[in-house]
């Protein structure tokens, strides 16, 4: 188990980094949209996870969308990574997330990388290459640096960039950080959990797994070159949600004996079986946004019986770390179950 | 992006957006070369990677590109591929059947190459092996128009060097994702990086262009699987299909 003072150093430095803070508010993922749902497992799914939620029964269901930085500047058309929160309300009266991001990996194994990472990720002055510098960028056949967005003054790019150099383990999800776009839509976007569980079937068969949205809409992102709009994504939403449902499918990957288990920093071969769990309808963007999704808590061990935690430690510290943060904004804890920080073991 | 550009940072925008033809001449043909000549790029290994998990084992691809003799590069050329396959059809698919781990194979003649891509389930070097064993003859009429061919026909009698050639034709398969291709590199070179790693990610685009001037072919990621996992006697099996 993390220490307790483990989990609020990190959440501590998170918050540290950011340029403004509002304490009632989440330390990062501060941006986002509640959405009503609802889930419908595949014919498949109980015979590979007896949790509750994939019995095929209709399950009631709230998303929360959001941008992954904190603060409480809006900035929808930035390239940056994006959440997918899923709290699946059970018929038992128990609860259990899903929580996954744009992101297919993590740049930190535990908590020690974690903390390394958060030393660099500092908002730092940014501005525009100069246009010698770009030269030589392009005669060093490299891409030269992005101009900064409008009213962009800082970021944290330069230390992002400077710890990925030093630890081989961080590249790829910084690497495909940089590159990932802004969604023209937050349900044009594929979600991943990072993290791997370990879920167990009808016939006893425990076999460890990867859980992936795919949006049946399809994947696209603005173009990079044209001025991004800071604020779009919750009323693009609300209009297509007033029009006609939109669904996601949930992706199960299934690992193999020698696949990275508690390691979110590396992905798993393309070519591992792949099971269709279940769709997810979104219905509507409620109005009462408190209720639909800024006051809801999630955390990535809110599980139920036929889903376990990996030996991830970085599965492990977001646990804590997401039920310091709950504390310290003053968050609801889950209503529909008992579960609580020490219950996790 | 931003509105205060001045001229010389629009022009260097547009250099590097939307480059005139004059700046892809001279960055293919002056800074390429000179790039490839201060850090050489050796020609990564084709073929799928040796793996022992059992996912990684199944639905390999193969991508052979023969490239076809000085005299074949022309529509008559083209055409006695084209008839080299047609008419030892019976026999390939007879042989790709007996094969036994082979899930789709295909013969495509694009420009002046004959191309075979399929894809199969186990070791590579034992697909070829049976191939070629199964296959006979037949596919000493496709090898004797290409370049390289005629020391291997017969192809039967000659399955090692056969093997170690289409070894070397099929193409590089870059990795699902942009590390793993930087590890190829390194693997293939030697990593020089100290301890503590002191990388560079931003000549990724470099290392890229550079690898590509040294594989001018090559197959993009592991491709799509639609049911990933299982090989060609399970899906028989499960489909009834026999054996």
């Amino acid at each position: 188990m993390v220490d307790a003072s483990v989990a609020r150093r990190l959440v501590d430095e998170m918050i540290f980094n950011l340029p403004k803070h509002d304490p009632g508010q989440r330390p990062v993922h501060t941006i986002g949209v509640g959405v009503d749902a609802y889930f419908t497992a595949s014919d498949v799914a109980h015979k590979y996870c007896i949790a509750e939620h994939f019995s095929g029964e209709r399950i009631c269901a709230k998303v929360r969308f959001s941008n992954a930085p904190g603060g409480p500047e809006q900035h929808d058309g930035r390239s940056d990574v994006r959440g997918m929160a899923t709290r699946f309300l059970l018929p038992s009266g128990a609860a259990t997330d899903l929580i996954a991001t744009t992101l297919r990996e993590f740049f930190a194994r535990d908590v020690d990388d974690f903390s390394k990472f958060t030393k660099l990720d500092k908002h730092e002055p940014y501005q525009r290459e100069s246009p010698w510098r770009k030269i030589l960028d392009l005669l060093w056949l490299k891409v030269p640096r992005r101009d900064p967005y409008p009213g962009e003054k800082t970021n944290a790019s330069a230390g992002i960039l400077s710890y990925a150099n030093q630890h081989r383990f961080a590249q790829l999800a910084v690497f495909e950080a940089k590159m990932i776009g802004a969604p023209v839509s937050y349900v044009r976007a594929a979600y991943h959990a990072i993290h791997t569980f370990i879920v167990e079937g009808e016939n006893g068969v425990r076999r460890p797994v990867r859980f992936s949205w795919q949006p049946v809409a399809g994947v696209r992102n603005t173009d990079p070159d044209a001025l991004p709009d800071d604020d779009y994504l919750r009323q693009e939403l609300d209009h297509r949600l007033k029009r006609w449902p939109v669904r996601f499918v949930l992706m199960m990957t299934i690992g193999e004996a020698g696949d990275a288990i508690d390691d979110p920093t590396r992905p798993w071969p393309a070519r591992r079986v792949r099971v269709i769990m279940g769709t997810l309808t979104l219905t509507g963007v409620p109005k009462d946004q408190a209720t639909a999704g800024e006051r809801i808590s999630f955390n990535p061990w809110r599980l139920v019986r036929g889903i376990e935690p990996s030996g991830d430690p970085i599965l492990r510290a977001r646990r804590d770390a997401y039920e310091v943060s709950r504390k310290m904004r003053g968050g609801t804890a889950c209503p529909f179950s008992n579960w609580s920080c020490a219950d996790g073991e | 992006m931003a509105n205060d550009e001045s001229w010389l940072d629009r022009f260097v925008n547009k250099l590097h957006k939307k480059p005139k033809p004059w700046f892809k001449y001279f960055g293919a043909y002056i800074l390429v070369p000179i790039w490839a000549r201060l850090t050489p790029v050796k020609r990564l290994p084709g073929g799928a990677r040796p793996a022992i998990q059992p996912g990684d084992n199944v639905q390999s691809m193969m991508n052979l590109i023969m490239p076809l003799k000085r005299e074949n590069r022309s529509p008559i050329g083209r055409a006695k591929a084209a008839l080299a396959i047609a008419e030892n059809r019976d026999q390939i698919f007879a042989g790709l059947d007996n094969v036994g781990t082979v899930h789709f194979a295909r013969f495509v003649i694009v420009n002046d190459n004959i191309c075979m891509f399929s894809f199969y389930d186990g070791d590579f070097t034992n697909y070829i092996r049976d191939f070629i064993a199964t296959i006979g003859g037949a596919f000493n009429d496709v090898v004797k128009l290409v370049e390289g061919g005629d020391a291997l026909i017969p192809c039967e009698e000659n399955v090692e060097a056969f093997i170690q050639w289409i070894h070397e034709h099929d193409l590089y398969q870059v990795p699902d994702t942009p590390t793993d291709f930087l590890r190829d590199q390194e693997d293939l070179n030697g990593d020089k990086a100290v301890s503590p790693v002191n990388d560079d990610l931003t000549l990724l685009p470099r290392k890229l262009v550079l690898q590509l001037r040294a594989n001018a072919n090559v197959s993009l990621g592991s491709g799509y699987r639609a049911y990933p996992g299982f090989s060609v006697a399970q899906v028989r099996k499960k489909l009834e299909l026999g054996w």
